[in-house]
């Protein structure tokens, strides 16, 4: 099977300002549906850590996880898996992802996130199937890819190609649709028919769709996520405080929510800052930022991370 | 009417079904619990009820010591045209219309004998003549005469149908069925040959085929079950067993998919149970790959009282794609089936510097019964590797001694006559006694 590409040797891994948004604004999310009366806590999260394991302290120190499981691929980096583990509680297993998600207790619910950084292939559309016919309902399942075009070359007849010889999409589909603009929706398209396709023989349960973020910290990529759930799970998903959250879709046919840093120097960020939330076409009069920018701002700045040196 | 010689073999599978199905009634066997419950074949010369099936190009007949057809079913079911409320209460039979289909497709004269302990009954018809009568209702029975009961010994079914049609005539003389037959009744009843069941073709005795699952001390198989309404699911997966040769057989393995206890899908490898369609190395599962994959063996066991329930079509001899069941399970077989492919592509991978260790382990698996994987606890497939690294357990030490401190121990510990090996090991023993105690 492919292996995973090895991106932790490409990226550190903390300094992604557009990841740790998305980070913090799943956090958000959790925490909100915490209070329609999914127990988040008593979740088990399972994500693939690498051995930067972000995700992992940021969910056990704001959502209190206990469970926790991070799944890693590659065999060369085991003990350094092991070695960076931030809490002793966190399992740690060798193996390909697609080999764990059978062994999902289905007593628990589970938050599972897979978390790839290459472009979407067939065996991680495997992953997905399975996880929608494993994952108990409640569980919450994030797959995040990258979404650049899938070949080196420029021509959206060879993403169709791709799409379709590797991905399995319909071949009635025109290379108009594979135009770069267009390629979040395939590959959207692609994970949902695998979401349905893994979800088939479960008639009592559904897919709900939460998340659609894209965010580019130099490639771009998609996240989308969801529960599967029955009609008691909608409910509390609709009727409750997430359903009014900036980030949630509902719909993956909706246009994505668009996660984007701006450039901002230490003191012009603290000034925005001060005048957030802020109205729908302010701008500053003391620094040129054009409106898109603080637009994007607006919708992130409670998620924003801020970076600075420090001497351990 | 026999375009394919495929139809007479379902044909003839179709009248050992109506045959087992009497025995499961006559016996009240609960087959859901005593396929998998790990009763033991019998010996060879212990007695079990037998099926004798018998054909040439002239005549052809099916003898059971099944227990017979009551008198009421063959009245209200089996020789009566359309169903009856509430039949279908077989295992196997399923579709009520397979013995009259069966009888019809194969000749134009046929005769029955059935006799349970409680009644009996007798046809004598000629088809063509029968098929002409068509005034009313009641010439579609087909008219059988009442008998009386039996001894439980001599309760059974016996079928003659003469006057083959020619193109069954025809291919029971070309020849060559005899040996299709014999491996197909082989596969199909594997799980009640010998068990519960006897079944001769033309005199011998057809051997169970054996799934060729296999398990060790270092290899568990993955064993999933659920409930999905009527019908229970389990589902095994495991390395195979080795061939005779040493060797894992490629014809041997896949999928083997089973509906109370009948397989009705054997050694499959296709999309049909989640194989890849192309030939990536990914894949929901991969597409089988005869080199790599031939050491993989799964089962999917659904059982049900109800067998419109299960996911069979109506040959029996497939799956049935829509079935919601059917496509519940076939995602859970493809997620019990990963590490196990995952576990087969190490061994072929160049770098891997654990191949070795693999091949050992696999060549180390053994072949195991279904029901003793089904009395283990639901697991995944897991290979754990025991002591292959040290296979030594003891290590021998050496060392130069000064004589005359070898001596100084000897008379301290009055045993003069000691070798210096001798002191050397008393003196280790002692440190690990005084200072190391468990």
């Amino acid at each position: 099977m492919n292996a995973p590409t090895e991106s932790y040797l490409k990226v550190h891994y903390e300094l992604r300002p557009a990841k740790q948004v998305e980070r913090r604004m799943l956090i958000d999310a959790f925490q909100l549906l915490s209070l329609s009366g999914f127990s988040i806590k008593d979740y088990q999260y399972t994500g693939m850590g690498s051995f930067y394991f972000i995700d992992f302290s940021l969910f056990h120190r704001w959502l209190g996880f206990k469970k926790m499981l991070s799944v890693e691929y590659s065999n060369k980096i085991r003990k350094r898996v092991q070695f960076n583990k931030p809490f002793d509680f966190i399992e740690i297993k060798i193996a390909p992802i697609g080999d764990v998600i059978p062994t999902l207790s289905p007593d628990l619910k589970h938050a599972l996130w897979l978390d790839y950084d290459g472009i979407l292939n067939e065996s991680h559309l495997a992953d997905i199937s399975l996880a929608t016919t494993y994952l108990s309902v409640g569980s919450i399942l994030l797959i995040t890819v990258d979404i650049e075009p899938p070949t080196d070359t420029d021509d959206p007849k060879d993403w169709r190609n791709y799409f379709v010889e590797e991905i399995g999409l319909p071949s009635s589909l025109r290379a108009s649709q594979f135009a770069e603009s267009k390629l979040p929706a395939r590959n959207i398209d692609a994970i949902s028919r695998a979401i349905s396709e893994g979800i088939l023989g479960r008639p009592e349960v559904r897919f709900l769709p939460l998340f659609n973020f894209i965010y580019s910290d130099g490639h771009l990529m998609l996240t989308v996520g969801g529960m599967i759930g029955t009609g008691t799970e909608r409910r509390k998903i609709v009727k409750g405080p997430i359903a009014k959250a900036l980030y949630y879709r509902g719909d993956w046919k909706a246009e994505p929510c668009r996660i984007s840093v701006p450039r901002l120097t230490r003191k012009e960020r603290q000034f925005l800052d001060s005048k957030m939330p802020c109205g729908e076409n302010w701008k500053p009069k003391e620094f040129e930022l054009d409106a898109e920018s603080v637009a994007a701002y607006r919708e992130i700045y409670r998620f924003c991370p801020a970076y600075a040196e420090f001497l351990l | 009417m026999f375009t394919r010689d495929i139809s007479l073999e379902d044909c003839i599978l179709d009248l050992i079904d109506n045959s087992i199905d009497g025995l499961i009634k006559s016996r009240n066997l609960d087959i859901s619990s005593s396929l998998l419950n790990g009763k033991n074949r019998a010996s060879k010369t212990s007695k079990l009820p037998t099926i004798k099936v018998s054909y040439s190009d002239t005549e052809f007949t099916i003898a059971d010591e099944c227990g017979g057809i009551p008198l009421q079913d063959a009245l209200d079911d089996a020789f009566n045209f359309g169903h009856a409320a509430g039949e279908s209460s077989g295992s196997l039979g399923v579709y009520g219309i397979g013995l009259k289909r069966a009888i019809f497709k194969i000749g134009e004269l046929f005769e029955i004998k059935s006799h349970t302990t409680k009644d009996g009954f007798s046809i004598d018809l000629d088809v063509k003549k029968w098929a002409q009568k068509d005034s009313n209702l009641k010439d579609w029975t087909i008219p059988l005469t009442p008998k009386g009961g039996v001894l439980p010994n001599k309760a059974g079914t016996v079928i003659t149908i003469r006057r083959l049609r020619p193109e069954v005539a025809m291919l029971i003389k070309a020849g060559g069925m005899d040996e299709r037959l014999r491996r197909t009744v082989s596969k199909t009843y594997g799980l009640f040959l010998d068990r519960f069941v006897r079944i001769k073709l033309n005199g011998t005795a057809v051997e169970p085929f054996h799934i060729p699952i296999g398990e060790s001390a270092e290899v568990t198989p993955a064993h999933d079950e659920f409930q999905d309404g009527d019908v229970r699911v389990r589902l095994f997966a495991s390395l195979a067993a080795r061939g005779p040769n040493q060797e894992w057989r490629g014809d041997v393995a896949g999928w083997y998919a089973l509906c109370n206890g009948r397989i009705v899908v054997a050694a499959d490898k296709t999309d049909l149970t989640g194989w890849g369609t192309i030939p990536s190395e990914s894949g929901f599962l991969p597409q089988f790959h005869s080199g790599k994959f031939r050491g993989f063996i799964g089962v999917a066991f659904f059982e049900s009282t109800n067998p419109l329930a299960l996911p069979w079509t109506t040959t029996k001899r497939g799956l049935n794609r829509e079935s919601p069941v059917y496509l519940r399970a076939r995602n859970r077989m493809r997620g019990i089936a990963r590490p196990i492919i995952t576990f087969l592509d190490s061994l072929y991978k160049a770098e891997a510097p654990e191949e070795t260790t693999g091949r050992n382990i696999a060549d180390a698996v053994k072949a195991t019964n279904l029901s003793t994987i089904a009395a283990q606890p639901q697991s995944t497939f897991s290979v754990t590797p025991r002591g292959r690294t040290s296979a030594r357990a003891t290590v021998s030490i050496q060392f130069e001694a000064d004589r005359r401190d070898v001596d100084r121990v000897r008379k301290h510990i009055k045993h003069f006559k000691w070798g210096a090996n001798k002191i050397g090991s008393y003196t280790f023993e002692h440190y690990l006694k005084t200072e190391c105690p468990e």
